[in-house]
């Protein structure tokens, strides 16, 4: 077909559409009953083959939908209602005030967490802070204390980072046993998203940072006071003040109006409703940092500061929330999930169908960044026969996921945090 | 001869004008501008030819002349400057007794976290019997479903008081942070060294042992050393570096085995019985609108802070609070009269804090109480 054929055609449809719009507008008292007539006008035998959702006329596609008026600022389908957060009385205390909520990552795709289901975490709730009346306070160890407003903050130059933000207890509750019959609950203590705001040391630039500032205390202005202590090195490399999630403000529960981003490290340090940071020659031994986000080895001694989320991966399909039911014996389908490092960039990941006995290398699809999900896929044809699939991911640091049994061996079974065995489930 | 000479020359250029770029494509690096390694053996991109791991930079040199914003005040650092450090370090005037932190404890503490620290419905325990022998138990694993596994709460895991300090200075009752005084603070801190039997000066604590700024460095938990690597003092930095540099030190692997990596079949371990599927809300797959919620009103504000924030205690009379639809409790507590009701609940009784802890207005607070009322009638 050439160009002037089919641009005359198009011209004969809308010919045809105005046609029938000014049928309908003569007739809009009548139009329910016209349609009804429509279908009798040409009666077709529907067969049993017939696909009614495709032979009989929808509701919506007979009648107006919403104005762009309508819900101004944009909200899923009705029908993705089932796609949400979702807590558990074991994970909360506080009256769900110091609890959590777990991301579904049965229904991502992509790399990018959408706002409203990055995973949540608080220790005081979710606080409704005045953008106009928050500061961020930037003192001791430097020679020149500093407020900023939020207005003053922002004016300066920005960078956006696509970095994942992982609770360190991901995975965590599975130590001694699986418990979880749930891939959201397994491993979606994690979100991924482009992070826009400040690099800290960029902010300190101007303000004299003394030789004796080792640490850094970063402190939320929320009802927890939460703190956690930073060492300089990762402040003067890539730590930031941010205030942009995915093109939009921070939302209430990831810290607005600003949190601070450690990339790749524990999502605690990524401290909330940031309001203070101060520097200092000695580590600060907060709250956080004592029975909990401490990791408890066998030898009876606890890992503190324990900083990256080591390399980790998880297989999004098939999962318990979305099995294989409809498959049927020689479709060829795609295993996919995701992969990621604290400790760097993901080089790759290996596929085992036999629980770990031997392995195949998967592809890796697109963007493969510092820090961030990165996307795996594996083709496989199947055969209709239980499987059971374990992913293994490594990065450019030289770390390859461990086996469970690897890291039970190392380190014990009571560590509660940074867990990253790779770790099977039955596919069927 | 010549002419495969030449060709040897171009293949060798061929090949350094590919490692070059190779080289420019992974800019990734183990040790920081200054010369040292990296602190969590990870992987840095310093910025070559203005990217960082891929990420375009603004490198203009007028970037170090930015600055907004405006000096802190000494008043103002002074307001915030709110930690405790383990050397002592923002610990304030004040002090109080084994015996005052008993009876503050039972007003503002007992209603979540039990009698005596002993924690429990998701509140953490503050003790668990004696701090020293509880800290032995750190070594304990529990690999069999009914062996014993460590205990770590304040007494017999935490490295120092000061924590504890802050903690309940700036984050506690957790409903209603920083509303205790600095005298509060430390009775309760004194009353929860001595229910963990922690010695000061090998003693155990008396019920008339005052805390104070001065005595407080005094305390030496019994899991000072229990934990690695060791951050304090001025090789702080260095030890963390050194430990993160060695895989061993917290179960990093290098190795990737690819066949034959174990013998025998793999040991399937399962979930016991149903396992954790109390999921609120529920899973689901389905692509549905939501169902509608039953007797939804719409804007019940009443029933929704008393969801969020009475029902805690009030939903059963386990903190000797009135549950709410026991009509016998309401009544009696009605005896009183409703304005008394509003006074106590607006200034607190027995366990419950002013106004259970929110910040309602009184109009609101009566609302939520009115609330409360009518659903146990």
């Amino acid at each position: 077909m050439n160009k002037s054929i089919s641009a005359s055609k198009s011209v004969e449809t809308a010919t045809e559409q105005l046609g029938r719009r000014n049928f309908f507008k003569k007739t809009a008292a009548y139009s329910v009953s016209a349609l009804a007539a429509a279908s009798v006008i040409a009666p077709v035998k529907v067969k049993a083959e017939d696909d009614p959702a495709i032979m009989e006329e929808q509701p919506w596609a007979v009648k107006w939908g919403q104005p762009v008026t309508y819900n101004l600022y944009g909200q899923p389908s009705a029908y993705e209602s089932n796609v949400t957060r979702r807590t558990t009385e074991l994970l909360s205390s506080g009256n769900m005030r110091a609890s959590i909520a777990v991301t579904p990552l049965q229904d991502l795709s992509g790399i990018i967490t959408p706002n409203g289901l990055f995973f949540n975490r608080h220790h005081g709730g979710t606080p409704d802070i005045d953008p106009n009346e928050h500061r961020l306070m930037i003192h001791g160890l430097v020679e020149k204390p500093l407020v900023l407003t939020m207005d003053q903050l922002k004016r300066y130059p920005n960078v956006s980072r696509i970095h994942f933000i992982e609770c360190p207890a991901n995975g965590g509750p599975e130590w001694r046993n699986p418990q979880f019959p749930s891939v959201q609950f397994a491993k979606g203590f994690m979100s991924c998203a482009e992070w826009t705001g400040v690099y800290i040391k960029d902010i300190l630039k101007d303000l004299g940072l003394k030789p004796d500032a080792k640490w850094m205390l970063a402190e939320g202005g929320d009802s927890s006071h939460m703190g956690r202590t930073v060492p300089i090195d990762k402040v003067l490399d890539d730590a930031m003040i941010v205030w942009g999630q995915n093109g939009e403000a921070l939302r209430p529960e990831q810290g607005y109006p600003i949190r601070l981003l450690v990339p790749g490290w524990e999502g605690n340090l990524c401290v909330k409703w940031l309001a203070r940071l101060e520097f200092a020659s000695e580590p600060y031994y907060c709250k956080e940092e004592t029975a909990k986000y401490t990791a408890l080895r066998k030898d009876g001694k606890a890992i503190q500061h324990f900083y990256a989320n080591e390399v980790n991966s998880v297989i999004t399909s098939p999962c318990p929330e979305k099995p294989w039911t409809d498959l049927k014996k020689g479709d060829t389908v795609e295993i996919e999930g995701l992969a990621w490092s604290g400790m760097g960039t993901i080089e790759g990941v290996d596929i085992s169908l036999d629980g770990g006995k031997n392995w195949v290398e998967a592809s890796l699809k697109g963007l493969v960044l510092n820090r961030a999900w990165t996307r795996f896929s594996f083709i496989h044809k199947y055969d209709g026969k239980p499987l059971f699939l374990s992913s293994r991911a490594r990065d450019d640091a030289g770390y390859v996921q461990p086996s469970v049994k690897q890291e039970r061996d190392a380190v014990g079974v009571e560590g509660v945090y940074h867990r990253n065995g790779w770790c099977s489930h039955m596919g069927n | 001869m010549f002419k495969s000479y030449h060709k040897l020359i171009s293949v060798a250029a061929m090949l350094t004008l590919t490692s070059v770029s190779a080289i420019a494509a992974s800019d990734a690096s183990r040790t920081y501008e200054n010369g040292k390694k990296v602190i969590d053996g990870g992987m840095i991109y310093p910025v070559k030819n203005g990217q960082t791991a891929g990420y375009y930079l603004n490198t203009q040199k007028a970037y170090k002349d930015i600055k907004f914003g405006r000096p802190a005040t000494a008043n103002e650092m002074k307001a915030w400057d709110i930690d405790v450090m383990y050397d002592g370090t923002g610990l304030p005037e004040g002090k109080g007794s084994v015996e005052e932190g008993d009876e503050i404890y039972e007003a503002k503490c007992a209603s979540c976290h039990f009698d005596f620290g002993a924690g429990g419905s998701g509140y953490p325990a503050l003790q668990q019997g004696n701090a020293y022998e509880m800290q032995k138990t750190l070594m304990l694993q529990r690999l069999k479903p009914d062996d014993d596994g460590p205990h770590r709460n304040f007494g017999s895991y935490w490295p120092y008081a000061s924590t504890l300090f802050w903690y309940i200075k700036t984050g506690m009752p957790h409903p209603a942070p920083m509303t205790l005084t600095n005298d509060e603070t430390y009775a309760l801190v004194a009353y929860i060294i001595s229910i963990n039997e922690i010695k000061i000066d090998g003693e155990e604590l008396d019920d008339d042992f005052v805390l104070s700024k001065d005595n407080f460095l005094k305390i030496v938990m019994p899991n000072k050393d229990g934990f690695v690597p060791k951050i304090e003092g001025k090789d702080g930095l260095e030890n963390t570096r050194k430990f993160y540099d060695n895989p061993k030190n917290f179960g990093g692997n290098k190795e990737r085995c690819m066949k034959d990596c174990f013998k025998g079949e793999p040991k399937v371990a399962r979930i016991q019985g149903v396992g954790i599927s109390e999921y609120a809300p529920p899973l689901s797959s389905k692509k549905e609108k939501p169902a509608k919620k039953e007797g939804a009103t719409g804007g019940n504000e009443a029933k929704t802070t008393y969801d969020a924030s009475c029902a805690v205690c009030h939903a059963t009379d386990a903190m000797g609070a009135p549950a709410v639809g026991d009509k016998k409790a309401w009544v009696s507590v009605l005896k009183k009269g409703i304005d008394k009701v509003y006074e106590n609940g607006i200034k607190g009784i027995n366990g419950m804090p002013p106004k259970g802890g929110t910040a309602l207005d009184d109009a609101k607070f009566k609302a939520v109480v009115d609330y409360m009322i009518k659903a146990s009638k």
